[in-house]
């Protein structure tokens, strides 16, 4: 992580990278901030793309994103003049899935994609939708039409599953039970495993019997395939520790946002992914010192409820602030490479319309206070 | 049990059944409501597990400083006799768990596990949520506590989570599977033993979810508990007048400084009360549920006392001024 220079700021951050993942915990403005991000890069002169996952309707329709078409990349429009284009598509995992299948099955793909169990699989196989955002983002690579790409993650239960969803498909395709029970002679493999006895038994008087012959049968018919999926799990793996990826975390000034925020750091620069931006969304806007004397003002009256009011949200800004500057502190300590570190306020509003968007991105270029 | 909109309901709903779920989108407040609702139920006197299923055991730092594990231990003792205690609970566990109640041990319990979860799980939908609330049903059955406050998954686990029983049931044969499911189902769908309590906060995109998320639970069939709107500022109607004009009213005069300062927290606060209105009122025209406001506490870090304040008011009643703390002392 040395040959670099790093980015200093989130413009230079935009300029370099050609992959952006944000990523953080629930409901701290992931989505907003991808999408502000690809308005940066846009405005930057890159065509860009924004994967995003199940964003508020109120930015998805000010995005014009089509329901229909929702996962192709859309332009947006009305952003007045940019250098360059900005286009947005909403991930639709069980679509990706189906793609992916058809890519690496050949011929069996129709019998796999026919099959019950696959539907059920698509949607519970742990991580798929992780998975699928990165599986996404690996098609769009290839695919070549776009110079950044800005991958938004889903709201998981630890923010790092998405990290570590590539590795767990792989695992998934390499596990002991799995190889048995796609091996070559499944009647063989039914007496010779132990393990695949364990799992057929369990199945079996957890689900009856008929779940065990189809599991069997979708296993057998995606044999084969498991190796190309191993291998493009591996190359996501190892685009995501690209030096021109930069990973975006996005936190609220929240004590539990911060631990989760600080626990995925750690993730991240343990696994020596480039984290290249800290952004602290949804902060109380700090306002200025007024010393009044409280004695001096009528209990009830607006004066008074102003006095309160001020002296409320002033509490709750310095405290936020001091609960961010801890978070600063350990990156900084524990930080690779050099992290940008921004600060978005908490708008009077919500951010529904492309103006507000702006309002975002331009928090997010504004130089560190 | 059908509320009408604008009653505020008294503390009774919170033991109306042997479990309380609290369902709500990441960051609205779903562990801290569940925490609040396990504390407000022990100072009415009852004996109360709190669950935490997500694999986050956050929940516990707010009673005792550490993380809930799998072993229940003891979070708080209120001077009526209620208490409070705490276990986390993962698929892993209740599968295990699950295997034990089938008398499945020895080689062919290493065996199992050896499949791992994962696989087994992945040919089974919805699988590792079953598990987990069949635990649940395990511990409602064991008669151990008078209440159970289970923190459901967050974000777009918490369907998923309600609806595995119905899922097992249209997928899977007759089998130990589908009796667990069937037994599941029917704790969830009875009112006397399973509310959910949705928790939103005054804002878009939290009300458009808690509107979906009702939706949800109720094709389901599980009855809802009375809505709790998280995070709302106190209504300040002074906020809304001009500051010199308030200034003028209180016979006050204000330095260009301290007018500039109050202009910006006025209109900041002014603004975010404009939007909770506008909220509430949307709630109240979706949702046919009477509906409790939590007030947004001026920090980002909750404590303990912060806990006793938000009970207090889940439960409508006043502040007290004596604080206990959760070893049942008095400061
Ligand atoms: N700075 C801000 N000021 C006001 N509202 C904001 C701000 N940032 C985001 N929001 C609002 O907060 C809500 C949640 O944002 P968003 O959908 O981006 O979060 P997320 O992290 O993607 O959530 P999830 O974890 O559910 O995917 C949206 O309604 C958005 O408009
Ligand atoms: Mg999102």
């Amino acid at each position: 992580m040395t040959a670099d220079p790093a980015a200093a700021t989130f413009a230079e951050l935009v300029d370099t990278s050609a992959l952006v993942v944000t990523c953080g915990p629930g409901g701290v403005g992931k989505t907003t901030t991808a999408a502000a991000i690809g308005l940066l890069g846009a405005r930057a002169g890159r065509r860009v793309v924004v994967v995003t996952i199940d964003p508020a309707r109120r930015l998805a329709d000010a995005l014009g994103i089509p329901a229909e078409t929702a996962d192709d990349p859309h332009r947006v429009r009305g952003l007045g003049r940019m250098k360059g284009t900005l286009d947005v598509l909403m991930l639709d995992a069980e679509r990706t899935f189906d793609r992916l299948i058809l890519d690496k099955a050949g011929k069996q793909a129709e019998g796999i994609l026919n099959n019950p169990i696959y539907r059920s699989i698509a949607g519970s196989l742990s991580g798929a939708q992780e998975y699928m955002a990165i599986e996404r983002l690996h098609q769009l690579h290839e695919a070549g039409e776009h110079d950044l790409i800005v991958v938004d993650t889903p709201p998981s239960r630890h923010a790092v599953d998405i990290l570590t969803a590539p590795d767990r498909l792989a695992s998934f395709f390499g596990h002991p039970v799995y190889r048995t029970l796609v091996g070559p002679s499944r009647a063989m493999a039914r007496v010779t495993s132990t393990a695949t006895a364990g799992f057929a038994w369990a199945v079996k008087r957890l689900a009856g019997p008929q779940i065990v012959e189809d599991t069997l049968d979708f296993f057998s018919s995606i044999s084969g395939m498991e190796d190309g999926l191993r291998k493009r799990a591996a190359a996501v793996s190892k685009l995501l520790r690209n030096q021109d990826t930069s990973f975006v975390l996005v936190t609220s000034p929240r004590a539990e946002a911060i631990d989760e925020a600080l626990h995925l750091n750690e993730a991240l620069q343990d696994g020596g992914y480039p984290m290249r931006a800290a952004v602290a969304n949804l902060v109380h806007p700090l306002p200025p010192a007024c010393t009044i004397d409280p004695a001096l003002v009528r209990a009830g009256s607006a004066l008074d409820d102003q006095l309160r009011h001020h002296g409320e949200l002033t509490a709750l800004a310095v405290a936020e602030r001091a609960e961010l500057a801890t978070l600063v502190d350990v990156i900084e300590s524990t930080k690779h490479d050099d992290v940008v570190f921004c600060q978005v306020e908490l708008l009077a509003q919500d951010v529904h319309a492309l103006d507000t968007l702006a309002q975002i991105a331009d928090a997010l270029s504004a130089p560190a206070a | 049990m059908t509320p009408t909109t604008d009653s505020v309901p008294d503390d009774s709903w919170i033991q109306a059944s042997r479990v309380v779920v609290t369902a709500g989108k990441g960051g609205v407040g779903s562990s801290t409501l569940a925490a609040v609702t396990a504390l407000a139920a022990a100072q009415q006197g009852a004996k109360v597990l709190l669950a935490s299923v997500d694999g986050k055991p956050n929940l516990g730092r707010l009673f005792d400083g550490s993380p809930l594990t799998s072993r229940q231990r003891d979070l708080y003792s209120d001077p009526s006799g209620g208490q409070v205690r705490g276990q986390s609970i993962s698929p892993e566990q209740a599968f295990g768990d699950y295997l034990d109640l089938r008398g499945v041990g020895g080689l062919m319990r290493r065996v199992v596990k050896a499949a791992s979860l994962d696989v087994v799980a992945a040919s089974t939908p919805g699988l590792e949520h079953l598990l987990v609330l069949g635990k649940i049903k395990e511990l409602e059955r064991a008669d151990d506590a008078d209440l159970i406050v289970v923190d459901a998954p967050p974000a777009g686990h918490v369907t998923p989570f309600l609806a595995s029983a119905t899922t097992a049931l249209e997928a899977v044969a007759p089998g130990p599977l589908r009796t667990q499911a069937e037994e599941v189902h029917a704790m969830l769908s009875d009112p006397q033993r399973t509310q959910v309590a949705i928790v939103t906060l005054p804002e878009e995109t939290p009300v458009n979810e808690a509107i979906e998320l009702h939706a949800d639970v109720c094709a389901l069939g599980l009855s809802v508990a009375p809505l709790v709107v998280n995070g709302c500022w106190p209504e300040q109607p002074g906020l809304h007048q001009p500051v010199t004009a308030a200034a003028r009213e209180a016979g006050v005069t204000l330095t260009s400084r301290q007018r500039t300062a109050l202009v910006a927290s006025s209109r900041f606060g002014a603004a975010r009360l404009d939007l909770q209105a506008h909220q509430l009122d949307r709630l109240d025209a979706a949702l046919p549920l009477a509906r409790i406001l939590l007030p947004r506490l001026p920090t980002p870090r909750l404590t303990w006392s912060d806990l006793e304040v938000l009970a207090s008011a889940l439960r409508g009643a006043p502040q007290s001024s004596s604080q206990h703390q959760p070893d049942g002392t008095t400061t």
